[in-house]
């Protein structure tokens, strides 16, 4: 009963006109962040910090903080909504969240579909927002103290699970996609390492202390590969390009993707809530559930709408789970909540355990503006649809330059060094040469942003239990993620052995 | 075509001659500069902040630049750029050597100035001597902190603890080994004469999983910043058994005894400063010294400072050059009993 007058409360902050407008503002400009490769949400947020402090000067303490979270919150989840633009129709993720979208999404759009991989991405975000929202109304409290359960061995566990999964992502053979998902392990471990605080095949290149970024080799190897691949084959058979044949998905669009958006927002919300774990991975996640339960396997990474549905629908509610820790332990889950946290505290408002207690109406009107914010990016983005699946019928010649000096300027936003833009150039020739030797790019990148984490806890939790393995097994939730990480990977084999015919990932 | 050329010609050859006119005057500069007003800053000046945009180091260079920009204290419009890349090594490449002569470029830097350069790994070539170290700005202090209901009522518990059997205490921080929560929480240790080798160290990523960390109950005590712990201070969540500052503390940290109260004779200030060019000309020296002086004593930067939690203490460059030898001294003392000095 309380939650519901808090939550009436909060919409009578959230419908005052300038935060109607500044929710409003937030998510054009997040969606605008989304689609720009390059500016994350974390920079545009950090970036939007001043412009707010200036806005809202006006206004009493209490209203200004309100105001101004609203509207970079508004950035943070309508970055969500944008990230998959690009990965749909250039192959070229905006985010990091958004790069297993590519794989189905891009193809989707080859084949015309691009409308419709579009518009079911703006309504399973704006599904999995809701849903994200109302659990964060109904489970925040309950759900933060078992966040801060999972301690390292449950983490270890998890993204072990994660990446005994990554046969859901192999193309034709099961060997090319160990191969790349190694190569992913080695490049993760580049940089100065976070436990013991050695240097690592950094070659004393201060360049390398803190690793390889992510999303140079995503970019690279995804965006630029396709680049390389058209210019070197010649690919200039246009006929290839489908028209779109209608903006809106069909019937059929509609009855895949239902399951998996739901799945998706559960798995993204429930991951988003632990921190340190994020929206990439939820998307990962969930792309790999969706595969493993779909009754057609083959045909993701062909075009299956669930391969879109699914993770833009978990990486939206990710961004949701994540409000979680951050207001209710003032903990940040990821690099984009943590500045959205030091935002709160230029207000002298500290998020953590006494936030909902002294600041209700920021906290509660901040919930309300993002049921408003979400509503709004639907309406947004549905026309935009449109406009957006119009690009895929440009021309090559001069669809392909776009394509790259979005990916270069993109890499520099975020990096801000040359070093960068050359590991992208290798990363889109080494795309190009993986792609037409058949070895499957997902793993690597999967790999690449699960090893370090699977690393650093595992080490972790040796050290809280002096080197003895057995933590992983008696800690019961840790065991559980165990027990399903290995049946994942046995019971496929078994069942083969034992004559059923099951595709696992049919060898060659 | 040819139109093209000569445009560039003659622009480089104006460029020439206004390369030529600074250079002359500012050599005229250094003969009469007892008797003539400088003329510095002629350019626009950047404030560099070695980290992505966010972080304390970029929120200090922006806090700055806004007071320094309002006050009309300086009328040259300052720009802040942010240089992320190695912790800071990589900027700190760049301005120890390519910059070293640059007065139009000023870099906001805090303890790991010192750390980067004296611990073995991941080791910045150049430290706080490549510089010229113009003021401090704000403090921070660390602080030991465990969970409400933990066994260690004081710093001596857990040190006694540490001391008959480290293996069951286990300490985590925000940062790596090495790195500054590391150094905080171990500073006690130390002094007390414990093997700093058999203490347990648990990094984590960042100061805020650290604290999830100790409230889940995965570690025992945690090294972090006086200021982000208060709050939890505030809800009962945690007990903080000392912080690292000389005298103690005002707010919901008043009551937690120093290092030296709770018997360990060492502090160790977080503190946030900025240092120009290590060829900072005289000129450019002797204004930003003026500069900054008068402008922590402004109501827009005590505003600034309240509206981001950060305590106020100002050195000037003689006094902030002598704390930094003294801090670098405790830095090189505990990297090496850990075995990690350079």
């Amino acid at each position: 009963m309380t939650t519901l007058q808090f939550l009436a409360d909060g919409f009578a902050v959230a419908f005052q006109w300038q935060n109607l407008l500044f929710a409003f503002v937030g998510v054009i400009i997040g969606t605008a962040v989304g689609v720009l490769p390059g500016i994350g949400p974390m920079s545009g947020v950090a970036l939007l910090i001043p412009v707010t402090a200036t806005l809202t000067s006006g206004l009493p303490t209490e209203a200004a903080a309100a105001s101004s979270i609203i509207l970079l919150a508004g950035v943070y989840y309508g970055a969500m909504y944008g990230g998959s633009t690009t990965s749909i129709l250039l192959n070229t993720p905006g985010e990091s969240s958004s790069v297993v979208t590519t794989l189905d999404g891009y193809q989707m759009a080859k084949q015309g579909r691009a409308g419709s991989a579009l518009a079911i991405a703006a309504i399973g975000s704006f599904c999995a927002g809701i849903i994200a929202l109302l659990g964060l109304v109904l489970l925040a409290k309950p759900l933060s103290s078992i966040a801060l359960k999972f301690g390292p061995a449950e983490y270890f566990s998890l993204m072990l699970l994660g990446l005994a999964a990554v046969s859901g992502l192999a193309g034709r053979s099961i060997t090319k996609a160990l191969i790349m998902t190694v190569l992913g392990l080695m490049i993760g471990t580049i940089g100065i390492d976070a436990v013991s605080g050695i240097e690592r095949f950094t070659f004393g290149q201060p360049t390398l202390f803190s690793g390889i970024e992510f999303l140079t080799i995503a970019v690279g190897l995804f965006a630029l590969g396709e680049v390389f691949k058209t210019i070197l084959e010649k690919d200039n058979d246009d006929g290839q390009i489908a028209k779109i044949n209608r903006v809106f998905p069909t019937k059929q669009d509609f009855k895949d993707s239902m399951v998996p958006i739901a799945r998706g927002s559960f798995l993204g919300f429930f991951i988003g809530v632990l921190p340190g774990a994020g929206a990439t991975l939820a998307s990962f996640f969930s792309y790999i559930t969706e595969k493993k339960f779909s009754k057609t396997p083959e045909q993701f990474g062909k075009g299956h709408i669930a391969g879109v549905a699914g993770p833009e629908s978990a990486n939206n509610a990710a961004s949701g789970g994540a409000m979680i820790p951050l207001l209710t332990l003032g903990i940040p889950g990821s690099g984009t909540t943590a500045i959205l946290m030091g935002a709160l505290i230029m207000y002298n408002i500290q998020p953590g355990p006494l936030l909902f207690d002294e600041h209700p109406e920021v906290a509660w009107g901040l919930i309300a503006s993002m049921f408003i914010g979400n509503l709004m990016l639907l309406i947004l983005n549905m026309p935009l649809v449109r406009v957006f699946a119009k690009v895929i019928e440009t021309p090559k010649k001069y669809l392909l330059p776009i394509i790259i000096a979005i990916s270069f300027f993109g890499v520099y936003a975020v990096q801000y060094t040359t070093f960068d833009l050359y590991l992208l150039l290798a990363c889109g020739i080494l795309g190009y040469l993986f792609a037409k030797n058949d070895y499957p790019v997902a793993p690597l990148v999967l790999a690449l942003v699960l090893g370090p984490m699977i690393e650093n806890n595992m080490r972790r939790a040796l050290t809280i239990s002096n080197g003895d393995f057995s933590i992983f097994v008696s800690k019961p939730l840790s065991l559980v993620f165990l027990i399903v990480a290995v049946s994942w990977l046995l019971i496929p084999i078994f069942m083969k052995m034992r004559g059923k015919n099951v595709i696992i990932n049919e060898e060659e | 075509m040819w139109k093209t050329w000569m445009k560039f010609a003659t622009a480089a050859l104006l460029l020439a001659t206004l390369a030529g006119c600074t250079s002359s005057d500012s050599s005229s500069d250094e003969g009469t500069e007892e008797k003539k007003v400088s003329n510095y800053p002629k350019n626009n000046i950047t404030i560099v902040a070695p980290s992505g945009a966010g972080g304390g180091w970029d929120l200090t260079a922006r806090a700055i630049s806004k007071t320094m920009n309002d006050t009309k204290l300086i009328e040259k419009p300052i720009q802040v750029e942010n240089k992320p890349g190695g912790g800071g090594a990589v900027f700190m490449a760049t301005f120890a050597t390519k910059e070293s002569n640059n007065d139009y470029m000023l870099m906001v830097k805090s303890p790991p100035i010192l750390i980067n350069h004296e611990k073995a790994e991941g080791n910045s070539k150049f430290g706080y001597k490549d510089t010229t170290p113009i003021a401090q700005l704000t403090r921070d202090y660390g602080a030991i902190v465990v969970k409400k209901d933990s066994p260690y009522k004081t710093l001596n518990d857990m040190l006694n603890a540490l001391k008959t059997n480290p293996q069951n205490v286990t300490l985590a921080g925000g940062s790596s080994p090495g790195s500054m929560d590391h150094l905080i929480g171990i500073i006690p240790a130390f002094k007390s004469g414990i093997d700093l080798k058999t203490v347990k160290y648990v990094s984590y990523d960042g100061g805020g999983e650290a604290v999830a960390a100790l409230l889940g109950g995965n570690a025992d005590v945690i090294a972090t910043d006086a200021s982000t712990i208060a709050t939890y201070v505030k809800s009962g969540d945690v007990r903080v058994l000392a912080v690292s500052s000389s005298d103690r503390l005002e707010g919901e940290l008043a009551d937690v005894p120093t290092f030296k109260e709770a018997g360990i004779d060492e502090e160790f200030t977080i503190w946030r400063g900025i240092f120009g060019p290590k060829n900072m000309s005289k000129d450019a020296f002797a204004y930003w010294s003026e500069k900054l002086q008068a402008m922590v004593e402004t109501d827009e930067w005590k505003s600034e400072v309240a509206r981001n939690g950060w305590q106020s203490e100002y050195r000037n460059a003689e006094e902030f050059t002598k704390y930094l030898d003294q801090q670098n001294k405790i830095i090189v003392e505990l990297l090496t009993a850990l075995g990690m000095q350079k």
